[in-house]
């Protein structure tokens, strides 16, 4: 009770502390954010990363399966997709159906070019040198023409670089907010005792034991922090909402959906926020009644 | 009932505030302590809530060595020591009823028991009709009532009374010195700490007398005389 009176009767102190703490959770928000953006991105740039094993054209089915079902029982495999010559055959007129010196070429071609081809998708980024091993062994590679592995490594690095740079000036900014809403709480707290002084003189001498003189304003500086958070938390849902389209539009058939990300750690977000800022303001206050309070 | 032996308090750098007070109040007994100003007597008062700590010596109330008391302690010594100061010590945005419950909150009473015991002791110091006034709306003796029923409130074994009428007229001044009588007389100790010459004559009391931190004089039934 007397943390609330403390609360509405310094309220433009305590509307300034919450403005603080909320910047803080705004900014440690928006690195929550991108680490799900950054995450979402490398995620689809790895799901394109595979080995094409091209197998050549008088290969028999039965070998080839042979060589599927053997090579799916890799550990690091995750799956393996057969294409059929015939397929291939499809897919690549109708990737040049506009080159007529191409179709002309098939339409004189008796017999399809292609073989068949196995598309291989490892578990890890790490285990794709393993399995283009394993391709090598001797009783697969007379049937195999040619193995083309796209590495996106590149672009993977160049995402991670990206993504670890705008965390680090996240994270330096969310630092700084967070030393700010320190101060400003113990401030606070500091201000609050200097106003409340006679009447923490009165309940020392009437008995009041520590707790009761220490609780009012380690309550308030927890209120304020909460209330912060809480603001923040209310504002960065509906922009990210609001942001979503675009934000899908921007990254096409990579399915990134920042809505389900939050959703998904929502509980976890808003746990540990209120959790840190809970912690953050108790150790804050509980240093400035310690200096200013002598209890 | 208290009990100071051989106290010395020092403060820094090198002032002697107190040099080996010996003295010695039974329970029910009404002390004024005098001196002029810088004596030592509001020094005692502080020693006695724990508000400082002696140089040397022990100090006893209640059978309690407080010498050497813990500072998690302390509440617990307050609440069996009534207060009264000379500058009332009220909260301003509090009504009499919510001051004097007040030290009944800070001890953890339920609300129940505030509401039957306030009443009562706001009776005792002739305040009930101004339990819902501020203490702006009061006389200088009204406050200090409040103030005494504050101090009553825990139904201690020792009223500290620190210069209870130094901010009150004559008229004032008696209504509270009649008031702590009454209350010596349902057993309460009471220690006056006043260098007001005409209430301790009239009272006819034990004076103890301070002078430059000693004990100069202490009788049964005293008079200030410095």
């Amino acid at each position: 009770m007397f943390a609330l009176q403390s609360f509405g009767r310094n309220i433009w102190l305590s509307i300034a502390t919450i403005f603080i703490i909320f910047l803080a959770f705004v900014s440690i928000n928006f690195l929550v954010l991108i680490n799900g953006i950054s995450q979402s991105a490398i995620a689809a740039v790895q799901d394109k990363v595979d080995i094409s094993v091209y197998i050549k054209t008088d290969v028999s089915e039965s070998k080839i399966m042979e060589m599927k079902n053997h090579l799916s029982s890799m550990a690091e495999i995750k799956n393996i997709v057969y294409k059929s010559p015939e397929l291939n055959l499809k897919e690549f007129q109708e990737r040049h159906a506009s080159d007529e010196k191409i179709q002309e070429t098939l339409k004189e071609l008796n017999n399809n070019p292609l073989g068949a081809t196995l598309i291989v998708k490892a578990k890890e980024l790490t285990d794709y040198p393993n399995v283009l091993k394993s391709l090598d062994n001797p009783a697969y590679s007379d049937l195999i023409e040619e193995k083309n592995f796209e590495d996106h490594s590149a672009a993977i690095d160049r995402i991670n670089t990206i993504a670890d740079n705008v965390k680090r000036g996240c994270l330096a900014v969310s630092i700084m907010f967070a030393i700010i809403a320190i101060l400003i709480v113990f401030n606070t707290v500091r201000i609050a005792i200097f106003t409340h002084q006679n009447e923490i003189a009165i309940m020392k001498l009437v008995g009041a034991g520590n707790w009761f003189v220490r609780s009012p304003f380690i309550i308030e500086s927890v209120l304020t922090g909460v209330i912060g958070c809480a603001i923040a938390l209310a504002l960065v849902y509906p922009l990210v909402s609001f942001v979503q389209p675009q934000l899908s539009s921007f990254f096409g058939d990579m399915n990134f959906n920042l809505i389900s990300y939050f959703n998904a750690n929502l509980i976890k977000i808003i746990g540990f926020e209120l959790l840190g800022i809970i912690v953050v303001n108790i150790i804050s206050s509980s240093l400035a009644i310690g200096k200013y309070l002598n209890v | 009932m208290i009990h100071l032996l051989d106290i010395t308090k020092e403060f820094p750098p090198k002032t002697l505030a107190l040099q080996n007070i010996n003295l010695h109040i039974e329970p029910g007994e009404f002390v004024s302590i005098v001196g002029l100003s810088g004596s030592g007597k509001t020094t005692i008062v502080r020693l006695l809530i724990a508000e400082i700590t002696s140089t040397k010596g022990q100090l006893v109330i209640g059978g309690w060595d407080i010498t050497k008391i813990k500072s998690n302690q302390i509440p617990c010594l307050r609440r069996q020591i009534g207060v009264v100061f000379q500058d009332f010590k009220l909260i301003h945005k509090k009504t009499v009823f919510e001051n004097v419950a007040f030290a009944l909150q800070v001890a953890g009473s339920p609300t129940s028991r505030i509401k039957t015991i306030v009443p009562q002791v706001l009776d005792i110091v002739d305040l009930k009709d101004k339990a819902y006034r501020y203490p702006a709306q009061l006389s200088g003796g009204e406050k200090q009532r409040v103030a005494i029923a504050r101090a009553l409130i825990h139904r201690p074994k020792v009223l500290l009374a620190d210069e209870p009428t130094g901010n009150l007229d004559a008229l004032n001044s008696k209504g509270i010195i009649d008031l702590l009588l009454k209350i010596n007389e349902f057993g309460t100790t009471v220690v006056l700490v006043t260098h007001d010459k005409d209430i301790v004559n009239s009272l006819k009391k034990r004076v103890v007398t301070l002078d430059g931190g000693r004990i100069s004089q202490d009788q049964r039934v005293g008079k200030y005389l410095i």
